[in-house]
């Protein structure tokens, strides 16, 4: 919605037709003998020698699941193992146009591409970077281990160290590139330039967009590749990452100098089918994969569809989409045709292809095809390509004798500290407040909604006591954005970015001004693609930058599903903690908008190991917490009630400091002292929670205890329990359905915790298991006032009796029964 | 003749809102539909168009001062 870029009715409604860029397929013909010298008979002997590794050490592999033995070696590997035998082309041929510091993100069946990129690094390498790279992973223990076990120097050394680390990472190793955390679906080594492979097909469409953005603004050079299967582009965030990619925004409104599209390359392996839907002709309406590289932009992401059985053919247009993404020009595509002859995964009976299919395609052998064609042009005499073999047969055979002997490359030793995966899970280490300032457009004091935040009043009390309004007083709103203002005035690699985020401010006005200061690059309004929202936040991170995104409502969360659960939550673990993913989510909790508006799904977020979540109600709170998930290096979901939006500061009687600082993450918060009940709450039933309490001092001589939890994950129980020492009741309530929330997990935690100090059970108090229905019924649904007085005095303190007030008197064992 | 410019309804839970910036200064001729002021509610700025043409009068609420949806911020004369 930017104003600069007006809609004209005259030019949109004008006649005409689409035009399409073309897009070539199979237009490679570069001749043989240019390519010879352009790459030397030494380079074509290292492609030709590259596929080998990559055939024998996928070969080892399949030939463990079949037989359980490998050149005598007997081992039971029980791990997936989805081979590239076949396509082992489109891995070298991309690797050969690949530089050490062009990243490459991939799929589950990514050993191909993993073992293309290092060798390619560390041929293009030089020896005392690549013994650097070896002296830093782990302080050289990998390095030790190689030498000592497997042996060779220099450029060997580094080749055996690569494999190592794989097999390693495969067979679960803790000398495994990410500690065994990771495995045959995951291993990655960002030195020579691979990240995560993701066993969510097409996950990592997303995240390479991201990084390929992180690329651009760091202005440190290279592009990014999203490897992904044919199978992948039936998937949506595939398509929203594409999008995503080629915004029209980076041409028409960013700065000059991080103009052009991003520079990402959508890699995909194409061979023809995903497991057995055939995606030509059967389960895709692309006919030809490449066509969809029209449905993009305007250059169809100068898509081609290329040979994957040459290495020559793909390196070509690899080196070709390369130079244009470097330009700006990006993203490309290149849909790259090749042939999968092992099985989808060692279970694989073939009953989806024919024989005839298989052998017709026997041809099209990568290593024959060029192996034939280097020994017809003399590059290499046939007994060279049979002694390479055996050289490679044997440094794998070395290799892998010692990565499945224990004693060599033991596998993580849980029973000796039983909590070691699970201290995996978060760095808990934040950066300081950078200093100085990043470029801005103006300075904050020149933005008049950023001055109007400057007048208002720091606590919600005017001096005679009365309730200031949100106009006159730092409201929930305010105080997140002081913090979010704090960051993204000194941290230049932090981004925000989400639907609406830049001229609206967000949906509910959190950022207002903040595009008065901010250039594009720094904020900007996304497509509606959840998806690609979080995906790229993760790429951006995992690159080196810092994300602060925002889904509009909570109730998309379900769009990104993958992305938080999987990707948001588990690089930081999955890499033995080698990555880290310092992203924030802001997810709006909505009311009044009925059912798909106005859910509390804080429960689904804190169920998923790897996330910290907070939901603060207050405004101190919320910009303590703020600025703790903007300085957190793990990534925070962070829950804001629309409704308390506007809410001023009322517990803290000096108010919201105007400086900046940080709330820890996980300690709840007493908000109102008392001894006869403690009451625990999570979001906006605050609120309810003290009125109900005011009502019952008032009309029951019952003091209420009321904890703010504030943080779900982590969370400190001291407190709460020190309480309940006091109090012998709990009551717990929350804005959510109570089944599977995350109040019933603290009932049932503080039960057991506190057994001895309970008078009574635990109670939750939780809307019901039904839709939210609309504003007009909103308060049949949500937890009142009254329904906190009835539990108490109906319940906890029975001989105070009074007659029920609120309208739930259902009996929960009966609802239960019928599934509500 | 005088038309007021007044605070519009912004919604029903919007009470009032901060005069952020007056593009025009009293005296100055004023075009109906010409914006002449910049307007803060809690959530989002909006920008005030002219209900008449005319010359801007005085200026009743002044920069970073806030009024009551219905109020008047200036006259036109
Ligand atoms: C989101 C998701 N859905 C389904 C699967 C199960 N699965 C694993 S691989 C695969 C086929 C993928 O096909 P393609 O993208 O063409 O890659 P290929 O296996 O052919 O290399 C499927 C369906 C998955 N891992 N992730
Ligand atoms: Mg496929």
């Amino acid at each position: 919605m930017p104003k600069t870029l007006a809609v004209d009715p005259e030019k949109t409604m004008q006649r005409g037709e689409v035009a399409f860029a073309r897009v070539p397929v199979h237009a490679y013909d570069t001749p043989f003998a240019d390519e010879r010298r352009a790459y030397g008979d030494e380079g074509l002997r290292a492609a030709l020698r590259h596929m080998i590794v990559i055939r024998e050490f996928e070969t080892m592999l399949g030939t463990f699941k079949a037989t359980g033995a490998y050149e005598g070696i007997a081992y039971t590997y029980k791990g997936p193992a989805h081979l590239s035998l076949g396509q082992e082309g489109a891995a070298v041929g991309a690797a050969l146009a690949l530089e050490p510091d062009d990243h490459i993100f991939g799929s589950h069946r990514s050993h191909g591409e993993f073992l293309a990129k290092g060798l390619s690094a560390i041929d293009k390498m030089d020896a005392s970077r690549l013994e650097t790279i070896m002296d830093e992973h782990k302080g050289g223990a990998l390095k030790r281990l190689v030498s000592e076990h497997v042996g060779g120097t220099g450029k060997t050394l580094a080749e055996n160290f690569l494999l190592f680390g794989l097999l390693a990472e495969i067979f679960m190793r803790e000398s495994g590139f990410n500690g065994g955390m990771g495995g045959s679906m995951h291993a990655f080594f960002p030195p020579f330039g691979t990240y995560p492979n993701n066993a969510i097909v097409g996950a990592s469409a997303g995240i390479a967009t991201g990084a390929a953005l992180r690329k651009k603004l760091a202005g440190n050079g290279g592009i990014c590749v999203a490897n992904a299967g044919d199978g992948s582009t039936g998937c949506g965030p595939v398509w929203e990452a594409m999008n995503f990619a080629a915004m029209a925004q980076y041409d028409t409104l960013w700065d000059d100098a991080v103009k052009g599209g991003l520079p990402v390359l959508f890699f995909f392996n194409n061979n023809f089918y995903a497991m057995g839907g055939q995606t030509s002709g059967e389960t895709m309406g692309w006919e030809r994969l490449s066509r969809i590289g029209a449905a993009v932009n305007p250059a169809s992401m100068h898509a081609e569809t290329v040979d994957g059985s040459n290495p020559l053919a793909v390196a070509d247009a690899v080196h070709r989409k390369r130079a244009l993404l470097l330009e700006g020009k990006g993203p490309a595509l290149l849909d790259v045709e090749c042939y999968r002859i092992s099985g989808h995964s060692t279970t694989d009976a073939n009953v989806y292809r024919t024989r005839q299919e298989l052998k017709a395609w026997e041809r099209f052998d990568p290593i024959s095809r060029f192996g034939t064609q280097l020994v017809e042009a003399g590059v290499l005499g046939q007994d060279d390509v049979e002694q390479m073999r055996e050289e490679v047969r044997r440094a794998i055979t070395a290799v892998t004798r010692a990565v499945v002997d224990p004693e060599i490359a033991p596998v993580i030793d849980i029973p000796a500290d039983p909590t070691a995966i699970g201290k995996l899970m978060f760095s808990n280490t934040e950066i300081d407040l950078p200093e100085g300032q990043a470029p801005l457009l103006k300075q904050p004091e020149e933005s008049a909604p950023i001055r109007q935040i400057a007048r208002k009043a720091r606590t919600g009390k005017g001096e005679d006591g009365e309730a200031l309004s949100p106009m006159r007083a730092v409201t929930v709103r305010d105080g997140l954005f002081e913090s979010v203002l704090a960051h993204m005035t000194c941290d230049e690699r932090l981004v925000a970015y989400g639907e609406e985020c830049r001229e609206w401010g967000g949906a509910f006005g959190v950022y207002r001004g903040l595009s008065d200061i901010m250039p594009y690059h720094r904020l900007f309004n996304s497509p509606i693609s959840e998806a690609a929202i979080v995906a790229t936040a993760v790429g951006y991170a995992l690159e080196g930058g810092r994300a602060l995104v925002e889904l509009m409502y909570g109730d998309f969360i379900g769009r990104a599903g993958d992305e938080i659960f999987n990707q948001m939550a588990k690089w930081q673990s999955m890499s033995a903690g080698e990555l880290q993913v310092p992203v924030v989510l802001r997810c709006s909790v909505g009311s009044k908008y009925g059912a798909q508006h106005s859910q509390d799904w804080s429960a689904l977020i804190s169920h998923m190991p790897g996330l910290k979540v907070l939901y603060p109600a207050t405004p101190y709170d919320a910009k303590g917490l703020m600025a703790s998930a903007l300085a957190s290096n793990d990534p925070v979901v962070m829950f804001e009630s629309q409704r308390l939006y506007d809410t001023v500061e009322q517990f803290r009687t000096d108010g919201v400091p105007e400086d900046y600082y940080r709330i820890p993450m996980g300690e709840p918060d007493i908000k109102r002292q008392g001894k006869d009940v403690t009451v625990l709450t999570i979001g906006p039933a605050l609120y309810t929670a003290i009125k109900a309490a005011d009502t019952l001092e008032e009309t029951a001589n019952l003091s209420c205890e009321v904890i703010d939890v504030r943080s779900l994950v982590p969370f400190n129980y001291e407190k709460v329990l020190e309480s309940v020492k006091k109090t012998g009741h709990l009551l717990i309530v929350t804005e959510a359905s109570e089944r599977g929330s995350f109040a019933m997990t603290l009932s049932a935690n503080v039960a057991r915790f506190a057994f001895a100090d309970l008078k009574a059970a635990p109670r939750v108090l939780g809307s019901p298991n039904w839709i939210v229905p609309g504003a007009e019924m909103e308060q049949t649904y949500f937890p009142q006032p009254a329904d906190i007085i009835d539990i108490v005095t109906g319940e906890f303190y029975p001989e105070r009796r009074s007659n029920r007030l609120g309208i739930r008197n259902w009996d929960d064992i009966e609802l239960s029964k019928l599934g509500i | 003749m005088s038309t007021p410019i007044l605070v519009p309804q912004l919604g029903n839970e919007i009470t009032e809102a901060e005069v952020t910036e007056w593009l025009k200064s009293p005296g100055d001729a004023i075009e109906q539909g010409e914006l002449i002021a910049v307007i803060t509610t809690t959530k989002m700025s909006m920008e005030i168009e002219a209900p008449a043409s005319g010359t801007l009068g005085a200026i009743v609420v002044p920069e970073g001062e806030l009024a009551e949806v219905g109020a008047t911020l200036a006259t036109i004369e």
